[in-house]
């Protein structure tokens, strides 16, 4: 039965091509966040499953689960390379510096709208490394698959509550 | 066109049918199809958008910028594989040599596409039409930099790569240029050329700078700014915004706030891991359940239907929601607005359906 469901979900039917890669997407993050999950619980007693580790699977499965974009990939090597929260932790308190800035004139536009496409980049992972168009996209991409990573976190976070 | 994604990747930009995710997906592989038959064709009626030129055999694309035409020449007939070879060896344009990057990934196809839509208005006429073969000479077009600019007319033509070809290439083009020297003064555009080697064939507007790196960048902003209309529809309630800086400031809180959020789920499930007891298939059966329960007034489609017809143990609140709009009321403001966003495939066969039917609740609520 388990099978079944696996295969026919497989099958998916859709208007748009993307929605089956969304679909594909969110089946790639949940089935690698989950399995991750349970081995953190068996491996470690409860006491010690601190945010930080949770978001660290979190953050892998994201990437994993998104291998074809290049901010996945420099996620990952992020992830590999230290056992720290991502960027994404830091630039919350980045992020309240860019709306408290004040207006610069319109002289300036030019400087202003710079300064926020770097601002941009320093949210992507990887976007500093890249050019500002080559960042555009992909952070379209990364919004997509937040939202995705959003949804499935949430339905897991309702399933266990 | 555009209707086809040619690689299976996640489309946010919707403008046309997500045709690619990663990618302006403004033109994809169909639209390059097409470009073969329309070079081959004997009338060469410049592709325009906006500016008051004769319209073209590509329907206007998603950018605006009247008089700009990227447009990579290659012969008629020639085959895709020949384009992006031509197209790799990019030089110091500065849109061009990112563009080359980009052609290094393995999104080639849908770039290839992308920069024959940027090359929308590609007000040929006069020179390669000229009715002389033109098709033939079509090499001869892949020309680049011009002889001076004080040239006005349309002579600019790219060289292809061979610098010995200049000399008889210029006079090909000083031919075509003087016979159809009328035509070229209606159209009232200027020409000039990308520099150096890359093929997209750019034309400054009239009364622009024409200098090559102001043109160069000038393809850039036009990009960024493409780029930018496309994550407008991705970002929720960005369609009233104009202006980058607004736009920006949208797009920045929006990712932070996904991000966010990101954050607060992880920190909820590490509360409630110890007692983490998943199903993984009930959980992407529940996902795509919400999934389709957004898609329930946009997608008619029999599989659908019929799986509606077949599931008597599902709840009678739910069964509405395959009729209607998703409330927001039921949801999280957020959550409407990802669910508006965010469309998945659903899984059609109805036998899933039961496998949560134990689990009353089918909407997500947190």
């Amino acid at each position: 039965m388990e099978r079944q469901i696996i295969n026919k979900k497989k099958r998916v039917f859709s208007v748009e091509p993307n929605k089956s890669h969304s679909a594909a997407f969110t089946r790639k993050y949940i089935s690698h966040l989950v399995p991750a999950l349970k081995k953190l619980n068996m491996n470690k007693n409860s006491s010690q499953i601190t945010q930080q580790t949770v978001k660290h699977e979190v953050d892998m499965a994201l990437a994993l689960s998104a291998q074809e974009f290049a901010w996945s990939r420099f996620l990952l090597q992020k992830l590999s390379s230290s056992k720290n929260p991502t960027t994404t932790t830091n630039s919350s308190s980045k992020g309240t510096q860019v709306l408290e800035r004040p207006d610069k004139e319109g002289g300036d536009e030019e400087g202003e709208i710079e300064e926020k496409l770097r601002e941009l980049q320093k949210l992507l992972p990887g976007g500093e490394e890249m050019n500002v168009e080559e960042m555009l996209s992909e952070i379209g991409d990364y919004i997509k698959c937040l939202e995705l990573q959003t949804i499935a976190l949430k339905s897991i976070v309702q399933d266990t509550t | 066109m555009g209707g086809e994604s040619n690689e299976g990747e996640m489309g946010f930009k919707h403008g046309d049918d997500e045709s690619g995710i990663s990618r302006v997906g403004i033109t994809s592989m169909p639209l390059y199809g097409k470009a073969d038959p329309f070079f081959s064709s004997a009338d060469w009626d410049p592709v325009v958008n906006g500016g008051g030129f004769s319209s073209s055999h590509y329907p206007p694309m998603a950018m605006d910028n009247p008089g700009m035409s990227c447009f990579p020449h290659y012969p008629p007939g020639s085959g895709y594989p020949d384009m992006t070879a031509s197209l790799l060896p990019f030089g110091d344009c500065g849109g061009g040599g990112q563009i080359g990057r980009f052609l290094g990934s393995d999104k080639k196809g849908e770039n290839v596409g992308r920069l024959i839509g940027a090359g929308e208005t590609h007000h040929e006429d006069h020179r390669q039409v000229s009715g002389d073969g033109v098709l033939g000479a079509s090499p001869s077009r892949k020309r680049r930099q011009p002889e001076a600019e004080s040239q006005r007319n349309k002579k600019a033509v790219e060289e292809y790569q061979e610098e010995p070809q200049r000399g008889s290439d210029q006079s090909q083009k000083k031919h075509k240029s003087d016979q159809s020297k009328e035509t070229m003064n209606k159209e009232s555009s200027q020409s000039e050329e990308a520099p150096k080697e890359n093929y997209i064939h750019m034309r400054a507007r009239r009364g622009q700078a024409t200098n090559s790196h102001s043109l160069a960048e000038r393809v850039r902003r036009e990009k960024i700014s493409e780029r930018m209309r496309l994550l407008q529809e991705l970002v929720p309630g960005c369609n009233k915004i104009t202006g980058k800086a607004v736009m920006l400031d949208e797009i920045i809180n929006y990712v932070q706030s996904l991000q966010q959020q990101v954050e607060f789920l992880s920190m909820k499930l590490a509360t409630v891991n110890p007692e983490i007891n998943i199903d993984i298939d009930r959980i992407l059966a529940k996902d795509l359940l919400q999934s389709r329960d957004r898609n329930a007034p946009t997608l008619g489609l029999n599989p659908f239907t019929g799986f509606q017809g077949t599931i008597p143990n599902v709840s009678t609140t739910t069964n509405p929601q395959y009729n209607t709009l998703p409330q927001a009321s039921k949801y999280t403001t957020l959550e409407s607005d990802l669910q508006s966003l965010y469309q998945m495939g659903f899984v059609s066969n109805p036998s899933t359906m039961s496998s949560f039917s134990p689990n009353g609740r089918l909407k997500p609520e947190l």
